[in-house]
This record gives structure tokens, sequence and C-alpha cells, in this order.
């Protein structure tokens, strides 16, 4: 059965000469061509996550009224627009952001709740000394620090977004603080924190 | 064979050859005639198909996009006939696949199969390892419930981490550089498209290769050789039935396969684990803190992973092969290791007793653990939501849960809330988890506000001022106007009016929201507490009850602890009609008109309230 005794046709030898030799070669090209060029339109359209330019959003979190000085970290949603493919939902809780004020400081300090290890969710219980992450157990000082140092899961410590402080115009000049952050998603797992933008 | 019948298979024959291909499938000689330990092969095919044909029908139900990814698999888990069987035959078959191949894989390599000739089908064979794996790592996200969605994106976080071409990969991978759409679209692609037909271009050959080798037969031989037909057809048919038969009791028992809460990228899933058969990963990775972590996730594995396809070279010699059993005895130990420490792990809360030394694995476990409860909770909230008359929105199920209170409500009372008050119900002496650790409350107790329960406690000489209501610590009110004015006067009561008050009061907090007025219950008790608070008893000397004393001086009693009075004092409790100058600390929480100012908005403040109310 499994040496089929095969047809001559097949045996039968091609005398090499340039004529053949070309022949081949532009069988071979014309093929590739032929293949290759729906390929490649498909390539370049699946790469297409590689050419969009984003940004990061500036986002509004709360009051300064609404973080008391204590050192105690507050947990807010990250409010924006957030865009998907085709979908636009308009605030949508994109993240959320720890934001500790200690004591006398006039800014608050802002933690982003993703993990620096695998982008799990950081928890924080209230009257916890310890941010604590669920996936690994990475845990962090209320500073953000590691608690166990470089003997941690987590890369680094926690990462710290930037905070800006704005006044609301209102008549009487005396319109509330607000709390506006850059939400920055950082990679996960480096020792840096680099932006995935 | 009836003439017709044999002459269209002449004809078929003819033109096709098909008796020769049907001869040469069935009469493969088995060396030593068939034997048990040669099925394993042939179930793996049989999974695998079986896995096309559900995966197929599954398919034609599934939508993949963020709107409709959960909803879409919700709706064949349960509105769809025998949607959930569908589901949990394809669920677990691919466990029973996982399982198949560790099997056929250790009796190879135990049994030196990968000898020459049969090198090139052994490495094929550890290639369709891999994009099985491939296929489960990307099924698993599909039903874009938090389960999935956690684990898959601490999974591709991972990948990002690779050398050089990680963040590339990760965004080609997910579509971009957050989960979406194109996440769905692209894993659905991968996971019914392109891995099942790699799967197919390398198990033809591997079959082919197989065939032309021919069985590798264990020493010593049973009996004398005999054909693939019928004995060990038979056998291999009797073995698939037997896992198809396993998988469907599996499926039963399981209620299909489990559906958590839909995907939310705002809402962690404290307890994302990968599916049992990558726990192993899970936990080694565990191993490698900080910028080590390359080694657990790559380098590690990577290295395994070129020795299992380099087996057959290593094991040419017999110390080869020994080397080869003993990598497979130490992988399989070490994954079955791995498991199981990754599950004491998890479970450590729930076996063990906290003590001073075990505090960090404990309170990581009991993490999990609240986490895990707390999923089933949402879990199966959002189904009872998505199965109500109501059904499902445009925007999706997501929608559904963000403006429900029942599953807002305690998130939310959690982060503005529990600084001060607590949600403990002292019936059955629970503690609930949104407390701030329940000791160091300095409000109220806020458990089932308006009720009567709740009112008769404020009208008690003996409750009034204890820790749950006006004797929260530092409490200006624990020796304040109402604690004193309950503590001289009540005693004196006449208890059936007391009685008649307490329901007349419970009954105003169903003035406005959906709690079921006890008006019609008990009528006369009802009004007669009316009048007893609006004239006789004096509550109106100092508090403002419907028309009467508009004044005020205390607290509006009027719609008590209805959904409008509740609303009201949390936009504002320092306002003239609650507390005033007398306002301890309770933060006004929305006293502008103007939204963009407040603290809460309407909507955020109504999910608080009607979870208080129990609405
Ligand atoms: C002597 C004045 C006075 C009288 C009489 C009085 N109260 Fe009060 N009540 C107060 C004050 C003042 C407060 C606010 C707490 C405090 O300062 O002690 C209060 C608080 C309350 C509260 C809690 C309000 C909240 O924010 O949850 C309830 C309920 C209440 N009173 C019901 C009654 C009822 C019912 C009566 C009549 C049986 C009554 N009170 C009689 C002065 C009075
Ligand atoms: C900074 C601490 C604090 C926070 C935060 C706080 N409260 Fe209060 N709350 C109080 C205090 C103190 C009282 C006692 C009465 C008063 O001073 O107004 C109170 C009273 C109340 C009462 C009246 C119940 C009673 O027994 O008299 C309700 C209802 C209430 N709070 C709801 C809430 C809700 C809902 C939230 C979250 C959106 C909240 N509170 C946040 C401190 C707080």
């Amino acid at each position: 059965m499994k040496d089929k005794s095969k047809p001559d046709l097949v045996n039968k030898t091609v005398s090499w000469n340039r004529r053949t030799f070309f022949e081949m070669l532009t069988a071979v090209v014309a093929g590739t061509v032929a293949i290759a060029t729906p390929f490649v339109v498909g390539v370049v359209s699946f790469l297409s996550p590689l050419f969009k330019k984003n940004s990061n959003p500036q986002v509004r979190i709360a009051l300064l009224s609404q973080i008391p000085d204590d050192g105690m970290p507050r947990s807010f949603p990250v409010v924006t627009d957030h865009v998907d493919a085709w979908t636009k939902y308009p605030e949508q809780r994109v993240g959320s952001v720890y934001l500790v004020r200690n004591q006398g400081a006039a800014k608050p300090i802002a933690f982003t709740a993703k993990c620096p290890h695998a982008g799990c969710f950081i928890g924080y219980k209230p009257g916890d000394e310890l941010f604590r992450c669920p996936c690994h157990t990475s845990a962090f000082n209320l500073d953000g620090t590691r608690e166990r140092g470089d003997a941690e899961v987590a890369p680094r410590d926690m990462d710290r977004l930037p905070v800006e402080l704005r006044t609301v115009e209102s008549t009487d000049d005396n319109g509330p603080t607000e709390v506006w952050i850059e939400f920055i998603d950082f990679q996960t797992g480096h020792k840096e924190a680099i932006s995935t933008v | 064979m009836s003439s017709p019948l044999r002459t269209l298979v002449d004809w078929l024959d003819n033109r096709t050859g098909v008796r020769g291909l049907l001869h040469e499938a069935l009469y493969e000689r088995v060396p030593g005639g068939a034997r048990w330990r040669y099925v394993w092969g042939s179930t793996l095919v049989i999974a695998f198909v079986s896995q096309m044909i559900t995966g197929t029908f599954l398919w034609m139900a599934y939508s993949p996009s963020t709107q409709t990814a959960w909803e879409s698999v919700f709706y064949i888990q349960y509105e769809m006939t025998g949607g959930w069987l569908l589901r949990g035959l394809h669920h677990y078959m691919a466990h029973a696949m996982v399982v198949l191949l560790a099997i056929h894989f250790a009796q190879v390599v135990w049994d030196g199969a990968y000898r020459a000739p049969r090198e090139l089908n052994f490495v094929i064979g550890v290639a369709l390892m891999l994009v099985v794996f491939g296929l489960s790592l990307t099924g698993y996200l599909l039903p874009w419930d938090q389960k999935g969605y956690w684990a898959t994106s601490v999974g591709t976080n991972l990948a990002s981490q690779a050398p050089v071409v990680g963040p590339e990969f990760k965004k080609l991978a997910i579509g971009g550089v957050d989960y979406g759409h194109h996440t769905l679209t692209r894993f659905l692609a991968l996971h019914a498209g392109v891995l099942p037909g790699l799967l197919i271009a390398l198990l033809v050959p591997h079959i082919a290769l197989f065939r032309r080798h021919g069985l590798h037969a264990r020493e010593p031989l049973k009996g004398p050789d005999a054909m693939f037909w019928p004995d060990q057809l038979l056998k291999d048919s009797i073995a698939a039935l037997g896992v198809v038969a396993a998988v469907f009791v599996l499926a039963i028992y399981g209620g299909g396969a489990e559906l958590t809460a839909p995907a939310d990228p705002a809402n962690p899933y404290n307890a994302a684990r990968p599916e049992w058969y990558f726990l192993f990963l899970f936990q080694f990775l565990k191993w490698f803190p900080g910028e080590l972590e390359v080694w657990g996730a790559f380098v590690i594995p990577g290295v395994i992973v070129t020795t299992l396809f380099l087996m057959p070279w290593i094991g040419r010699t017999r110390g080869g092969h020994l080397f080869n059993v003993g990598l497979l005895v130490i992988l399989l130990g070490g994954v079955v290791l791995l498991t199981a420490q990754a599950v004491r792990d998890d479970y450590f809360a729930a076996w063990y007793e906290r003590t001073e030394a075990n505090a960090h694995k404990f309170d990581a476990s009991q993490a999990f653990l609240d986490a895990e409860k707390n999923a089933e909770r949402e879990a199966e909230r959002v189904i009872e939501l998505a199965r109500s008359p109501e059904k499902i929105p445009p925007t999706g199920a997501l929608s559904l849960m963000a403006q429900d209170p029942y599953l807002q409500g305690p998130k939310l009372f959690a982060q503005n809330c529990a600084g001060c008050h607590t949600h403990v119900d002292r019936s059955d002496g629970a503690d609930s988890t949104h407390n701030m650790d329940g000791k160091s409350a300095t409000a109220p107790n806020l458990f089932g506000l308006g009720t009567r329960e709740w009112v008769a406690a404020i009208l008690d000489p003996d409750q009034v001022a204890d820790a749950d209501h006006f004797g929260y610590q530092e409490s200006p009110f624990a020796e304040g106007t109402m604690v004193d004015w309950v503590q001289s006067t009540v005693p004196d009561l006449d208890q059936e009016h007391v009685d008649q008050v307490v329901a007349a009061l419970a009954a105003e907090s169903a003035s406005s929201g959906n709690r079921v007025n006890e008006r019609g219950v008990d009528k006369q008790k009802i009004a007669a507490g009316f009048q007893l608070i609006k004239e006789e008893i004096g509550c109106t000397d100092c508090h403002k009850f419907h028309e009467v004393n508009n004044e005020g001086g205390a607290p509006d009693l009027t719609g008590y602890m209805s959904r409008d009075w509740l609303m009201d004092f949390i936009r504002n409790p320092s306002s003239e009609r609650f507390y005033g100058e007398y306002n301890d600390r309770m933060p006004a929480f929305a006293p502008h008109d103007n939204p963009q100012l407040n603290q809460l908005d309407d909507q955020t403040l109504g999910l608080i309230v009607d979870w208080l109310r129990g609405d």
C-alpha cells in the first residue's frame, strides 16, 4: 500500500537549460506575488493598532474639599469619555485613582489603582495601613512604595499621576477647587514607568 | 450489499477511490492486537471534533463586541433551549482535552515513542499542544465576563513584558492600547478561525505520519498482530464515548459553564485567576518578583518548551531517554505541586486560623474569598436583572449594573459614607464588608433606616445613645436635646402610645420611594400615632411635622427617611430643615444647584438612598 508505484510522468526528468530556469523563476515569483498581495494587505490592516496615535486624557477627579489632609487614601473613579473603535462612551469609568493628602499638603498625591506588576486593581480598605494587590499579593505603603522593597512581586512602586488644582470660575471668586489628573496608563512589569501611549 | 447500493459505491469508487481509502484506514496493522492503552490519540481527535461541533453552534449565537459578547453568551446560557448544555459541553471538553493531552504526551515520552523515525511527528505533536493551549487562552476571554476579562488581561499584560516586542505584541493581540471591541473580534478570529485551522493543518500530517510509521507498539506484545478494524476501532470508540459521557456529566453537574458579571474595566475582579490548568504558571510567577519576572514568564518556560521539542534527539541514547522521562516526571509533579499550592494560597483563610505568623497570607486569601463571594453576588444579580421583563438595554448589561442600587449602593457607600457610618445588621450579628472595621464608626449605623425597629431604637432610652445611634464616637448628640428628651420623657409615656408613634413615624418613610406602605395594615395605629406626634406627645415642640411647627429647631420629621427626605438630607444636612448649625461632621454632598460643583450627582445619590432604604 505504502509505496504506490508512481506514474512514469513524474519520474521523467526535465532537462535544465536557461529557458526552464526562467520559467521556474517566473512561476515562483508570480505565485508568490499572487498569494502575498492579499496577505500583505490583510497584515497591514491587522497592524493598524500600531499606527494609531493616542493621548492621555486630563480628568477632573474630585473637589479638593473631598480629600481631607489626613494622609488616608480615598478611592475615586476616573470618569472620562472613552472611545473604543467605533463606539464613544461619554463619561465612562476608565479606571480609578487613590488620592492621598498628607497633613498640611496643598495638593493630594494621585496613585493609579493599576498594579505595576500585572495590571490588577490594587485594593484599599479604609483604615488599613497598606494598599494590597489581590492578584499576586503585592503590598504598598500609603506613600506608594512597596512594602517589602525589591522582594515584592511588583517591579516598582505604585505609579503616580500628575495632579493639577483648578479653581472653578464663579461670580464671587470663591469657587471650589477641583483636583485634575493626567490619566496615564503605564506599562506593567518594568522597573521604570513607561506610558503605553 | 443490495445491488443498487453496490452500483452507487462502485460509481463513487470509480471516481474517488473511496474503497481503497477506507481499506487503508481500517486495515492498519496493530502489532500485538488491540489494547486500551492505544486509545488516547483517538480520544483527542474526537474531543477536538466535538469542540468544532459545539463551537460552531456557539458561534452561531455569539456576537463579538463589548456591548454584545456577554449579552449573547447570557442569551445562550439562559434563554436558548439547551444553550447551557452546549456551553457546558464546550467548556468541559476543553478541560478534558488538556487532561487527554497530558496523558497522550506522558505516554509517548514514557514509551520513548519519539525515537526515529518518529521525531518529526513528535515535534508536530508538541506544536499541537501549544495550539490547544492557545485555543483555551483565547476562548477564556470570549464570554467577556469579569473572570475571563481580568484573567486574560493579566495574561496579556505579562505578554507585554516579553523582551523587545512585548508591548507591540500586546497591542496587536488586543487590537489597541485598551481592551475593547477589537480585542473580541481578534480573539474570536483566532479562536474560531486561525487556531483551529492551524490545528487541522498540523493534525493531518500528525495522523498521516502516524499511519506511515505505524503504531508504536508497547513491548511485550500481548498477542498476535491484528487489524485496526474492528478491535481497536471498537476500543477507541468506547473510550471516546467515555470521554464524552464524562464531559456530559460534568456539564450537567456544573449547570453549564460559569458566567460571571459582565466585564467592567473600572471594577476590579479581585479573584481573577486563569483556568485551573494554567494555575501552576500563575503560582510559578509568584517566585519571580520584579524584574526577575522575565525569567518566570519567558526564559524558563521557553527553555522547557524548547527542551520538549528536542526530546527525540535527546532521547537517542538510553541516558537521554531517562533524562526525558525524568524531566516529564518533574514537570508533571511540579505542575501538580504548584497547582495545589495556588489553591491552598487562595483558600487558606477558609481552611486555617489566622495567626500572627500567617497574617499576610491569610489576609490575601481572605481578600480573594471576599472578592469571589462578591463576584457571585454580582453575577446572580445582573443575571436576575437581565432575565427580568426589562431585559438588557442597547447599551449592554454593564449599564444595567451601573443603575442598580443593590449593586452600586454598597460600593458607593464604601466610597463616600463608610469613612464615618456603619451599615451593620445587628439582628444576625454579622458584620457586613463595606464598613470601616466596625469599631471605629464615628456616625450612626445606617442599617434599616426608617423602619419601625429603627424608629423604636431612637425612642428607646436604652438605645438612643448607643454607638449605633446618637452615641457614636465623640458624638455631640450623646448628651444632646433628643437623647435628653428621650431619656427623661419616654419612660413616663404609655407604651401603647410609643408604639403608635413608632408606627406612624416609620410610615412616613413610605411617603416617597418604593417602600411598602404600612398604612393599609395598621391604619388605626398609624393614624393615632400621627395625631400623637403632631399634637399631643410633644415632638412638635422641637420638630416640624407636616404643617405643625414651621420654625424647626430640630430635624424635620415630615416624610422622615422617605426617598425625598433622605435625598434632601444627604444633599445638605446643614440646611435649616435638618441639623442646621448643629450638624456634626456629616458633609453636604450636593448643596449646590449647579451639579458641577457637587460631590455627588442626583443619580448617584439616588442609588445610595435606594440601597439604604432597600428599595
Ligand atoms: C426637646 C426637643 C425635642 C423633642 C420634644 C423631640 N425631639 Fe427629636 N430631636 C431633637 C433634636 C435637637 C434632634 C437632633 C439631635 C440632637 O441634637 O440631639 C432630634 C432628632 C430626632 C431624630 C433623628 C433625626 C435624624 O436625623 O435621623 C428623630 C427620629 C427624632 N428626633 C424623633 C422625635 C420624635 C418622634 C419625637 C416625639 C416623640 C421627638 N423627636 C421629640 C429634639 C427634640
Ligand atoms: C464625615 C463623616 C460622615 C460622612 C462621610 C457621612 N456622614 Fe452621614 N452623618 C454623619 C454624622 C456625624 C451624622 C449625625 C447627624 C449629623 O451630624 O448630621 C450623620 C447622619 C446621617 C444620617 C441621619 C441618620 C441619623 O441617624 O440621624 C443619614 C441618613 C446619613 N448621615 C447618611 C449619610 C450618607 C448616605 C453618607 C454617604 C453619602 C454619609 N452620611 C456620609 C457623618 C457622616
